[in-house]
């Protein structure tokens, strides 16, 4: 029999204790009354020729007790050949790499290729190891695959090639979703099967920011462990600065811009400075801001701008010891102009006509002006004033002139939205969807109508398609008009009214199209104008009519920057990096999602150009890690360090050792054991004392008789 | 003489030797008249059990409940073991004439009588006829002690009913002090109706203190009691005894007749225990544990040289110091208290007669 830990045998010396009590042990507890022990000195305990052992089986299993203690704490196991365990399992390790931003940080990335190596070189030629790099999202960089085709002498070589390839990206830290990923790959590679144990291996600086969130809901497979490897900084301080909010657009504004400068709580740096970047060196380019900001929290500041130098775009942070995080890049918001044409012989100061409406609908914002045109139809229409406009809006009929030049533009690409005031409009329906006749009629309605059925996969009707805004029957129509669109193949019916028929309807007319609403939105045919719905939805039918709506500025690095429609037929997207380069956008794709790099980035189609600014997460610059513990409150186990191979042979049969009596457990018994006997000493004790304190009764009281 | 070792009939004959001679030695004194005080009821002493002595078994005589019962008994059987006859009280005797003969001495003339009747007589010395006497009793928890059957407290209640029913029955004012730790009950001398019973009650009552103080009690009865009285004071004086001297002395100093019974437990004074045993102090509470076995001896020391202490404390100022044990008949613990009165009463005649004046009052 061999012992894990020998030393606890020497406790067993302590069995001579109960010898010692049981010689000077005190047979009796009992009380006897006296009158006065005036003349009386308590009798120390003493040893004597007279003191002799009795109970011989209570001091024995006193005795044994002791024993029995001290064998199990010893932890003894048997090592036999037969009880000897196989050789160590082969591992699966899934080496789980940070690359984020934060990893930017003084030696971080060195120390993580360092921590790769290292545990690349304890394992055997049995283990299976995976690399995967991590931030805001999941990227393999060596497979099972792959390490397992590879010789098993060039395996480390084989990882570190690709980590020489690699390096700390700009984004932020997904830790969640990659540890999640991670573990169904580790429990997806059949690792039950194989009998080995899996491993995740997290090399990463835990700065606070990462994303842990989505953990807390996840199951972690069970034969899956983390053992977290957390790399260090001897200097914590880090500063960052982002923008708050867009510049104004339009005219020059002399507040500046807003900035936030946030400080990490473990910082020990206090006073900072922030100012525009020169375009053309390094440093301020003009003087800059001191700003003093406690750690752990921020402030929100105003840059001024600097007069003369409208075109700056970075504002540069100083003063504390990671620069990664250092610049904030923004732009002035582009403001569009757009115009809407409109035919009709609506006042537009009479809050009965469609006009006044719309109007008001169409108000100028700091991101886009909207004209409004409506000129008498009685005048001739002018073809640019058709063309100059993103959307015509006819409510009454039109000329046959006006009607053929305004069919004329929507072949070309136009949108034109005809509001079926009255049953009037049927002709100049006709003419600009190019039929003969476009039969409407009066609808007859008991009280009013409601919409009843809304393609919400339409362009315009996409924006309510969220549950909460997609509710239509508060809308009553008091009138409407038939359209009978059966007859014209290539209509479709994006909206209907509950008694079925038409409500929108969307007729492609060459590379344009005509939108036809049955009912009006003035207050005499509907509630829609008076609706909160009316607002998005105007602006829902002009974005979808091509109009350059204006778009956001400012992105966070990995975030999809939608590219709007192309200007032209034939032309396409390309997208200039901060760094120069220049990527052509495929035809078709919409999104943009290559934001890798903070920076200005340039787009251009054709004569259309605009740039957006793009720029760290401000998660990523909370780089004060937080404690390894908090993956065990999220329910990830973690590994102990026991579970890394020993280095040494000694350590090696210690492991052996240890597995062989964690495996075997013989310390339960042996405490079991010597529970039973202390129960069995108890009920002995007790009935001895009983005997004893019987006869100490009687022994008294014959005294006491005899004198 | 151990009064323990003598039997009835033997007590009997010593008090009729001792008796005669007291009184011849008191001059002037004539024939003694019978008692005034009557023999109380006879208690048949067939429905006790009698030791080998023919004294009543004191483990019999505690079972009797009635305290004053217990009291006549013990009085009963003594007058039993001398032979019944009538037994004037030593402290009293009655006054008695006669003629004046040639040769009396003219001094014991007693010239009322002759004014009255015109005759000469000479007046018999005029004892005390009304003896006052106080009762000291311990009450205190170390009184409850027992390994007899019945504790100290009721070996020690029944010795001053004892007392008090005999002084009783010859006329005399007994009164009553308990104390413990401090003075309980106070009963003045009397000799009314009802005083006897109240005595008894008052000694039949539970013991309300806890610890004892033995030279306070006679402090506080030289306080109260002027009159030259006889103090009898019973306890185990189990306690300190710096005090004692001085308060003792206090109340000698008074001019009364002080007698001491040290009542004790058999094994109080044998510590005849087995067994290593919890000793717990029935008055402080106290717990030792103590194995007899080698505590006997040293005990059996220390108490020897405190009841020498008390002996010898008594001794030097005249008090008579009576011990007794528990296991002792009653009866001979009254023999004894009679006896030594007797001796110094003897002692007090011879003395005043060779100064040739009154002897004075007992």
């Amino acid at each position: 029999m061999s012992f894990l830990a020998p030393l606890f045998l020497l406790g067993a010396a302590a069995v001579a204790l109960p010898v010692i009590f049981h010689l000077i042990r005190r047979t009796t507890r009992e009380h006897t009354p006296f009158s006065s022990l005036m003349f009386l000195f308590p009798t120390p305990p003493r040893l004597t020729k007279r003191s002799r052992l009795e109970h011989f089986l209570l001091l024995a299993l006193r005795c044994l007790v002791l024993c029995l203690l001290a064998l199990g704490f010893a932890r003894p196991f048997f090592k036999t050949e037969a009880n000897l365990p196989p050789p160590s399992k082969a591992r699966r390790l899934i080496l789980l790499v940070d690359q984020s931003a934060s990893m930017r940080r003084a030696n971080l990335w060195s120390d993580a290729r360092d921590r790769v190596r290292a545990i690349v070189r304890q394992t055997t030629p049995a283990d299976q190891v995976a690399v995967l790099l991590f931030d805001r999202q999941l990227t393999p960089l060596v497979s099972f695959d792959q390490w397992n085709s590879a010789p098993a002498s060039e395996r480390a070589a084989l990882i570190e090639a690709k980590l020489a390839q690699t390096g700390p990206g700009w984004a932020s830290t997904r830790l969640d979703a990659a540890l999640i990923q991670a573990a169904e790959t580790m429990a997806d590679a059949g690792g039950k099967s194989v009998g080995a144990s899996g491993e995740i291996v997290l090399i990463s600086d835990l700065q606070e920011g990462s994303r842990l969130e989505r953990l807390q809901g996840y199951e972690w497979p069970r034969q899956v462990r983390l053992r977290v490897e957390a790399l260090k900084l001897k200097h914590t301080s880090n500063a960052s600065i982002q923008p708050v909010d867009e510049a104004p657009g339009g005219n020059p504004s002399t507040e500046g811009i807003r900035v936030r400068v946030s400080n990490t709580s473990d910082s020990k740096l206090e006073q900072f400075k922030v100012g525009w970047a020169a375009p053309d060196r390094p440093g301020f380019a003009g003087a800059p801001l001191d700003v003093y900001v406690p750690p752990g929290q921020s402030r929100v500041l105003s840059v001024p701008l600097i007069p003369g130098q409208p075109m700056l775009n970075r504002v540069l942070l100083h003063g504390d010891e990671d620069d990664f995080d250092n610049v904030a890049f923004t732009l002035p918001l582009e403001q569009t102009r757009l115009q809407v044409l409109y035919l009709g012989n609506d006042s537009a100061v009479d809050p009965k006509q469609p006009l006044y409406f719309l109007k008001r609908s169409l108000q100028e914002t700091s991101r886009q002006v909207v004209e409004l045109h409506a000129p008498p139809l009685t005048a001739p229409l002018a073809t640019a004033d058709i063309h100059s406009a993103s959307l015509i809006v006819v409510t009454d009929p039109l000329s046959e002139e006006s009607a053929q030049a305004l069919r004329a533009q929507v072949l070309a690409g136009k949108t034109c939205l005809c509001l079926a005031k009255n049953e009037s409009i049927s002709g100049t329906l006709a003419k600009l969807v190019g039929v003969g006749q476009f039969p409407t009629s009066e609808a007859r309605l008991m009280k009013y109508a409601m919409l009843g059925e809304i393609d919400f996969r339409n362009s315009i009707f996409a924006p309510f398609a969220d549950p909460r805004f997609s509710d239509f029957t508060k809308i009553h129509f008091w009138k409407y008009r038939r359209l009978e669109v059966d007859s014209i193949p290539q209509a479709r019916v994006l909206a209907k009214f509950d008694s079925g028929d038409p409500a929108v309807v969307e007729i492609p007319v060459g590379a344009g199209r005509i939108l036809v609403l049955a009912s009006g939105w003035q207050p005499e045919d509907s509630q829609l104008a008076l609706s909160t719905k009316f607002v998005p939805l105007v602006y829902s039918i002009l974005e979808s009519s091509g109009a350059p709506l204006a778009v956001p500025t400012l992105y966070h690095v990995g975030d999809t920057v939608p590219l709007g429609v192309e200007a032209g037929e034939g032309a396409r997207w390309t997208v200039t990096s901060p760094a120069g380069n220049q990527e052509p956008i495929p035809a078709g794709q919409t999104n943009y999602s290559n934001t890798l790099a903070p920076g200005i980035y340039g787009l251009t189609s054709g004569q259309t150009s605009r740039r957006f600014a793009v720029n760290l997460e401000a998660t990523e610059s909370r780089t004060t890690p937080f404690a390894v513990e908090e993956f065990e409150r999220l329910g990830v186990p973690l590994a102990s360090q026991a579970s890394a191979l020993p280095a040494t042979e000694k350590g090696k049969s210690r492991l052996q050792n240890s597995e062989l009596e964690n495996r075997q457990k013989l310390w339960r018994w042996i405490i079991l054991f010597a529970v039973g006997v202390v129960l069995a000493e108890t009920w002995l004790a007790g009935r001895a004392a009983r005997t004893a304190g019987s006869f100490a009764v009687a022994s008294n009281s014959g005294s006491g008789g005899a004198s | 003489m151990n009064p323990s070792a003598l039997s009835a009939s033997r007590v009997a004959d010593f008090l009729r030797r001792a008796i005669a001679p007291a009184k011849r030695a008191v001059p002037g004194s004539g024939e003694t008249t019978p008692s005034a005080g009557k023999p109380g009821p006879a208690v048949s002493s067939a429905s006790l059990r009698l030791t080998g002595t023919g004294f009543v078994d004191p483990q019999a005589l505690m079972s009797i409940r009635n305290l004053e019962l217990r009291a006549r008994v013990v009085v009963e059987g003594f007058w039993t073991g001398i032979h019944r006859s009538p037994f004037h009280g030593f402290s009293a005797e009655f006054t008695e004439y006669r003629q004046y003969t040639a040769g009396d001495d003219p001094r014991y003339l007693d010239w009322r009588v002759f004014a009255r009747s015109d005759r000469y007589f000479i007046k018999k010395f005029e004892d005390e006829t009304n003896l006052r006497c106080y009762l000291l009793a311990d009450t205190s928890k170390s009184m409850t002690y027992s390994s007899t059957g019945y504790s100290k407290r009721e070996y020690a209640a029944t010795l001053a009913a004892t007392l008090a029913y005999f002084l009783y029955l010859q006329g005399d004012a007994v009164g009553l002090l308990t104390f413990d730790e401090q003075t309980r009950d106070y009963l003045p001398a009397r000799h009314r109706t009802g005083h006897l019973r109240n005595l008894m009650l008052a000694l039949d009552k539970p013991s309300a203190g806890q610890g004892t103080t033995v030279g306070a009690p006679f402090k506080r009865l030289a306080e109260i009691v002027r009159k030259r009285s006889l103090v009898v004071a019973i306890s185990d004086f189990l306690a300190p005894l710096d005090r004692f001297t001085s308060d003792l002395t206090t109340l000698a100093a008074c001019g009364h007749e002080l007698v001491v019974f040290q009542v004790m437990d058999p094994a109080e004074l044998n510590f005849e225990f087995e067994q290593p045993t919890v000793f717990q102090d029935l008055e402080s509470g106290r717990s030792l544990f103590i194995d007899p076995r080698f505590a006997r001896k040293e005990y059996q020391r220390r108490l020897e040289l405190h009841c020498a202490a008390l002996r010898t404390a008594c001794q030097r100022l005249g008090v008579a110091f009576h011990q007794l044990s528990t296991k002792q008949p009653l009866e001979l613990a009254l023999f004894d208290f009679l006896r030594k009165r007797m001796q110094r009463r003897r002692h007090i005649l011879r003395a005043s007669s060779a100064r040739g004046s009154p002897a004075p009052s007992a």
